[in-house]
């Protein structure tokens, strides 16, 4: 996720990513990146806006910008689906 | 009102029209409908920087891929490749990337944007920067004022960092989006507009500078092309800015005895003479030797050749003796030469200034004032051509000749001789300095060719009609005429 500096806003901003996984689902890495700190990565990444959310694994690579408290929108930009009403496996 | 330092752009004739450059650290919107040439402007300022004044450019692409512009310049012989390979040019690519990316609400922070310029500015250590257009930034976001605000922060970022900046954006023909986004009225400090209208056979590009913030620039549409090696903008010579360098006690030899006399001595050096007359009455032939005279003497000349090809001159010049294919070689001669269809007074006048330039002419034969009439200017524009001409040769002081096919000069009776001198020609002579009628005559069963000094300003001259032959050597100038 690239974001802009590190203020308590990002503090919000990874709290909200970490949110669209299942409770009980563990299997994920997130990378934070600071704009301010490394805008050759974001140059690389074509960043736009924050907050950005790239996922690349799985493929496809897929990007959400915006409003990451919409988790539902968020996981269908990243083309992420877990199964069963509880949190179950990812399914693809 | 305080000036700003200019900032040369580099691109041949636009420095002109903006007296010097654009405002130094700052942004200036290029605004055009599509196809009017904003993106080569844009890349031709980027290459100018970098390969004339040794300054570093950033190219900021929304809509063009970099592999793509660099495709594209190529065909001017701007290799970016090479430039970007030295670190001299740096992309910062804006175009839709390949990843399928989802915008979740209108809630953004734009600065990411700005910071990748920002690096890219830095690493390349860029003095200029262009952004390939900010449209796309419109049609990127939905929420106008992220827009807005993101073109704020870009704007101030660049002139912390120094740097001057062109920004283009492209402009529906009925100008609708414009005021819609609001743009150039608080952020940019200087509007230049392309526009593109179609001529008899070919496009006819404009140029005009609408604003420039804090410096002053020449108002008014000017033409360019875009030709094989970019950008060519024609700027019009302001006449009330040049001094004059004329002398009425110079005098230049027509190259003709006997003329030299009536005239009393010559022409006054850095005036201008109508050589008024119909077809076949000698005016090429008087122009040519007013040139060779000119060369014989150690003064370069000036033949703008509209009448007929150079070549043709040329013979006819060799059948008098005279080597104008020598003298060319010699870079004491220099023909111009246009199209007749669409004639651009702007580029026919950058022609003229240039040429002058560059073999620092003293004499000049335009042949003639009639085949512009004939071509697409009408007669004011030929009258406010004539002007800035005879104001550019006046500050050089380049004396001249303009010749002018006047087909009413057919006098046959006593009190005829001037009763058909044109109009148009009447009016042309509040530009000139001096008008010489060459005229055919009607006596027994025999045309006569008749000359006369119409009109010679400052100078006492000698008002008789003579009779002339065009011999092989050039005109005869004979005996006054009694009829």
């Amino acid at each position: 996720m690239y974001v802009m500096g590190q203020s308590s806003y990002t503090q919000v901003l990874i709290k909200e990513l970490k949110n669209i996984f299942p409770p009980d689902f563990t299997d994920y890495e997130i990378k934070i990146i600071d704009v301010l700190k490394n805008p050759d990565l974001a140059e690389e990444d074509r960043i736009l806006a924050t907050p950005t959310v790239i996922k690349e694994y799985p493929l496809p690579v897929r990007k959400v910008m915006g409003d990451l408290s919409d988790k539902e929108k968020v996981l269908v930009g990243l083309g992420l689906f877990f199964d069963g009403p509880e949190g179950g496996q990812e399914a693809r | 009102m305080k000036t700003l330092e200019k900032f040369p752009t580099g691109i041949a004739g636009l420095d002109e029209v903006l007296i010097g450059g654009i405002p130094k650290g700052r942004s200036v919107l290029v605004t055009g409908e599509t196809g009017t040439g904003k993106t080569v402007l844009l890349n031709e300022f980027i290459y100018r920087g970098i390969t004339l004044f040794n300054q570093n450019a950033v190219f900021v692409t929304f809509e063009e891929k970099p592999q793509d512009i660099n495709l594209n310049v190529a065909i001017f012989g701007w290799n970016f490749a090479t430039l970007i390979k030295s670190h001299k040019l740096a992309f910062v690519d804006v175009t839709a990337s390949k990843e399928m990316l989802t915008e979740i609400g209108s809630e953004f922070d734009v600065s990411p944007l700005v910071e990748r310029i920002r690096y890219a500015v830095k690493k390349v250590k860029a003095q200029r920067v262009a952004i390939d257009n900010i449209n796309a930034l419109f049609a990127r976001f939905a929420n106008k004022d992220s827009v807005r605000r993101v073109l704020y922060l870009i704007e101030e970022a660049l002139k912390e960092m120094d740097v001057t900046s062109m920004i283009s954006m492209e402009v529906r023909r009925d100008k609708s989006n414009e005021s819609f986004y609001g743009i150039e009225e608080f952020v940019m400090d200087g509007v230049i507009e392309l526009e593109l209208r179609q001529g008899q056979q070919q496009l006819i590009r404009n140029l005009f500078v609408r604003k420039l913030r804090g410096t002053s620039f020449r108002s008014g549409y000017v033409e360019f092309e875009i030709a094989d090696h970019g950008f060519i903008v024609y700027p019009k010579i302001p006449a009330h800015l040049i001094s004059k360098k004329t002398s009425f006690k110079i005098r230049k030899s027509t190259g003709i005895r006997k003329l030299d006399e009536i005239t009393g001595g010559g022409v006054p050096q850095g005036h201008n003479i109508l050589i008024s007359g119909n077809t076949g009455t000698g005016k090429t032939t008087l122009g040519m030797q007013f040139i060779r005279e000119g060369i014989e003497r150690g003064e370069s000349g000036i033949y703008v050749c509209l009448e007929e090809p150079v070549l043709q001159v040329e013979k006819t010049a060799m059948g008098h003796g005279w080597d104008f294919g020598k003298y060319e070689k010699e870079g004491k001669l220099k023909f111009i030469t246009t199209s007749l269809i669409d004639v651009s007074n702007d580029k026919l006048l950058y022609q003229i200034v240039n040429a002058v330039n560059a073999i620092g002419a003293k004499r000049l034969v335009f042949d003639s004032i009639s085949s512009l009439m004939s071509g697409t200017m009408n007669e004011e524009q030929v009258r406010q051509f004539l002007l800035q001409m005879t104001a550019f040769l006046k500050s050089r002081g380049i004396t001249s000749y303009f010749n002018y096919l006047s087909a009413g000069n057919f006098g046959a009776a006593k009190g005829q001789l001037l009763g058909a001198f044109e109009t148009s020609a009447m009016r042309l002579s509040s530009v000139t300095d001096g008008i010489i009628l060459l005229l055919y005559v009607e006596r027994g069963q025999k045309i006569k060719k008749m000359l006369t000094v119409l009109k010679l300003r400052g100078s006492v001259h000698d008002k008789d009609i003579y009779q002339y032959e065009i011999c092989k050597g050039g005109i005869n100038l004979g005996e006054k005429f009694e009829d």
